[in-house]
């Protein structure tokens, strides 16, 4: 009895465990997917920038669960040493969030004044981490410029059209150099404040790239609701990475669906022919009890209900282990808890009972219609 | 005298023989089935992966600061390409059969109608055939496996076979913004040149893309006049997941010791492959595009430790399945072996006979159950990835060492309780 009943607990285990994997496989990659960054890019809906309290809306649209991060960009382009290069202020703390692929060789800047240099750009101006460098913004200086804070030095007159220009300059500490082996390796990105300082004009970002996971058409679903709230942003999915997830998704939960199916197949086998060995081996005392004068059918209804109960037993048991074990990948693969589901205890139970009564089914009907007169004589 | 026994078990008590070698088969399936899977699951899924396009670029070696030096706004100044010809010897370096695809990307600033657009001339579905040392290698590759999440709206996707070279894709909101429709035909203009291109699909490709033309090499090496070259090359290479040493490599590869080098070089790293193409390309840059290649690894790591803990938990049930059965199908048998020793036989001979049929019981359920879990396994691998999952040598070994175990390990508590087995006591009937 023992034997049979580790078989089925062993079976049960294995149905659970496998169940939830398979409904917290999504779930739970896609997590790990966001490691490819930004899946949805915010851009301004009509001309101008996006106002910067929008973003907030827009992203309220996403659970907390989902968001992952969000990252807004501004550029500007300015000059260094005399040469054109395009700035871009963004959010040192919550970048990563949205491109954890970028590698850093220094350190990420933690302040103003501090800048991440794109590797092409470094190697361009021949900037190492640590090197000191200024930027510096040419613009007109008409009224809307309150001229009180810049020096008079970098301001000069055109001497044909008489007009004033300002040439505003900026120190910057390179404090690490991005490597991305993308289009980000072209841009020196610093703080919001700094290119504040250096453009003298306050405005909203250009571009917010945020990182939400979630399937390709809850995404879409959240980005035509975000579009529909007339905010200053228009929500885009990045169908690059969200296509490419969508498909590895889908395949990864059929692997595991058919690999569940499969050890689920086996494992049923396995219970019914140790069932069919335990009750091989009571044929003894099933041709006593017949000979005793035992009907056909309380035998079949007392070994039946045995081993229905024994099903339930291991059933219950099972789904329990099974949990810790779901629990135990999960701890370890995704290094997260998983879901409980209440309700894969009663369909890993009803299961289980239902494998070891037909696995049952088949040696009690074997056993009863032999002659108890042949079975005790032990032939 | 002993065959004559084991074979005397076999050709009586061959039903309950024939149950322990089934369930030693199921076990044995289960088992190389999933081992096979879990072997395979990395280089599927990193297939799989490929859908996210190139995780290589090849770029001239010393074009990111040509550029820098005169203007950045505007391409034509490129002075430094890779030779077209050249390119074949990505078919040649160690881990080309691992570079599933690779397409030159030359873009050129062209302008459409009066409006500035980027013009990009590639490979779609282009047969490169190369000659080197007198080997061919030749092979198809081009855009449209690097830009599987391209969704053509309009037409069809762009054919060598069976498009002229002046043919041309146009993103989704440039085709907006100047109305054009597939089937029609657009003049672009290149520094001087023009061309009449006509338009055989529209697509949407969800990023910058959207706003550009693509045309085929040949038509924008004409249009740009830089002659054979090109730009740049998108390469999509299925590598392994990083790990320290990869790490310690990327920094700087002569710094690797003698046996840490050959292992680095030996293995699909992207940074040994990027090493590769600039070996055999001098003149060329190749680098990660981190994106792509940090994620993979890490998708990729992920997706193997969970197939393994998946596949643990199946053996461990198989192995239970079988241990169970072993251990009742002995503790049957008291009655016979019992009678054995009380006409003499001794406790060792007893348990080698019972062993011996054991194992030539498990051998045989075993050997079925190979074939049984491979026919599994391709049975996984074609429903879910549409490819076969190859067979792997070192399944083969670890099935066989489990099953002999499995085995041995299940007829121990049979076999101990063999040897308290009291004849007198069993065949009396009080057992």
């Amino acid at each position: 009895m023992i034997v049979a009943l580790l078989a089925i607990v062993v079976g049960a285990t294995i149905l659970s465990g496998l169940e939830m994997i398979y409904y917290d496989v999504p779930r739970q990659m896609s997590a790990q997917f966001r490691s490819y960054g930004a899946n949805i890019i915010f851009t301004p809906s009509g001309d101008g920038d996006i106002n910067n309290d929008d973003i907030e809306k827009g992203v309220e649209v996403f659970g907390s669960d989902e968001l992952e991060g969000c990252t807004a960009y501004r550029y500007e382009n300015t000059k260094i040493h005399n040469m054109p290069q395009a700035l871009a202020a963004i959010d040192f703390e919550s970048v990563l969030k949205t491109s954890p692929y970028w590698h850093i060789g220094g350190d990420m800047p933690s302040g103003n004044g501090m800048a991440l240099v794109g590797a092409k750009a470094a190697e361009g101006l021949g900037l190492k981490s640590g090197d000191t460098f200024v930027c510096v913004n040419s613009f007109e200086v008409d009224e809307s410029v309150d001229t009180s804070d810049i020096p008079s030095y970098e301001m000069y007159t055109d001497p044909e059209s008489g007009e004033t220009y300002c040439d505003h300059e900026l120190e910057l500490v390179c404090s690490g150099i991005l490597e991305t082996g993308g289009s980000e390796e072209d841009y020196i990105y610093v703080t919001y404040d700094d290119i504040t300082a250096l453009t003298m004009n306050e405005r909203g970002c250009d571009i917010v790239e945020v990182s939400a996971a979630g399937m390709q058409e809850d995404l879409k679903a959240a980005a035509e609701k975000i579009n529909s709230m007339g905010l200053t942003i228009s929500a885009k999915l990045v169908k690059r990475v969200t296509a490419s997830e969508s498909t590895v998704l889908t395949k990864l939960q059929s692997l595991v669906f058919i690999v569940t199916f499969v050890v689920l197949v086996l494992t049923m086998i396995c219970v019914a022919t140790t069932m069919t060995a335990v009750i091989t081996e009571r044929r003894k005392e099933i041709g006593l009890r017949k000979a005793l004068g035992a009907l056909n059918s309380s035998i079949i209804g007392e070994f039946m209900s045995e081993g229905l109960v024994l099903g339930g037993i291991g059933g219950i048991l099972g789904s329990v282990l099974g949990y810790y074990f779901a629990q135990f990948v999960s701890m370890n693969v995704f290094s997260s808890s998983i879901t409980f589901r209440p309700l894969l205890i009663p369909i890993t139970i009803a299961a289980s009972v239902m494998v070891t009564g037909l696995a049952c089914l088949i040696p009690i009907k074997s056993a009863v219609d032999v002659d108890p007169a042949l079975v005790l004589k032990g032939e | 005298m002993f065959f004559r026994m084991v074979r005397g078990t076999f050709a009586r008590q061959w039903k309950k023989m024939l149950m322990i070698a089934v369930t030693v088969a199921l076990g044995a399936s289960i088992a190389t089935a999933m081992l096979n899977v879990m072997l395979d699951v990395g280089d599927k899924i990193n297939e799989e992966l490929k859908t996210y396009g190139s995780n290589i670029t090849v770029i001239p070696q010393s074009e990111a600061v040509i550029s820098k030096l005169y203007d950045v706004e505007n391409n034509d100044v490129q002075t430094e390409y890779i030779e077209e010809e050249k390119i074949g010897e990505l078919m040649t370096i160690f881990w080309a059969n691992n570079i599933t695809d690779f397409a030159p990307v030359n873009d050129t600033l062209a302008e459409l109608n009066g409006t500035e657009v980027t013009l990009v001339g590639s490979w779609f579905d282009h047969h490169l055939e190369f000659k080197k040392k007198g080997t061919v290698y030749q092979r198809d590759t081009g855009l449209t496996n690097l830009r599987s999440w391209w969704d053509i709206t309009e037409g069809e996707m762009l054919d060598e076979q069976k498009h002229s070279e002046n043919c041309a894709m146009v993103g989704v909101q440039l085709a907006a913004e100047q109305n054009i429709r597939s089937g029609d035909t657009v003049t672009v203009e290149c520094s001087g040149r023009t061309k009449q291109l006509e338009v055989v699909g529209i697509f949407e490709s969800g990023d910058d893309e959207d706003n550009y033309i693509y045309t085929t090499l040949d038509c924008e090496q004409e249009l740009s006049g830089c002659g054979d070259m090109m730009k740049k090359v998108e390469v999509s290479a299925i590598t392994s997941p990083d790990d320290e040493l990869a790490v310690k490599a990327a920094r700087n590869p002569s710094l690797l010791s003698g046996d840490e080098y050959d292992l680095w070089y030996c293995t699909a790293y992207v940074s040994s492959i990027c090493f590769q193409i600039q070996e055999a390309i001098p003149e060329a840059s190749a680098s990660a595009v981190r994106q792509i290649a940090d994620s993979e690894g890490k998708i990729l790591e992920k997706t193997q430790l969970l197939m393994t803990l998946i596949t643990v938990l199946s053996l461990f049930g198989a192995t239970l399945g079988i241990s169970n059965l072993v251990t009742s199908g002995v503790m049957e048998r008291s009655q016979e072996l019992a009678l054995l020793k009380a006409v003499g036989a001794t406790n060792g001979e007893v348990t080698l006979l019972v062993l011996t049929e054991i194992m030539i019981t498990s051998v045989i359920g075993a050997a079925a159950g190979y074939f049984l879990g491979f026919a599994f396994a391709q049975v996984i691998g074609q429903s879910v990835f549409s490819s076969a999952v190859e067979m792997s040598g070192m399944a083969a070994f670890i099935v066989i060492v489990l099953i002999i175990a499995v085995t041995l390990v299940g007829s121990i508590p049979a076999i101990r309780m063999l040897m308290r087995l009291r004849p007198s006591e069993v065949l009396h009937g009080g057992h």
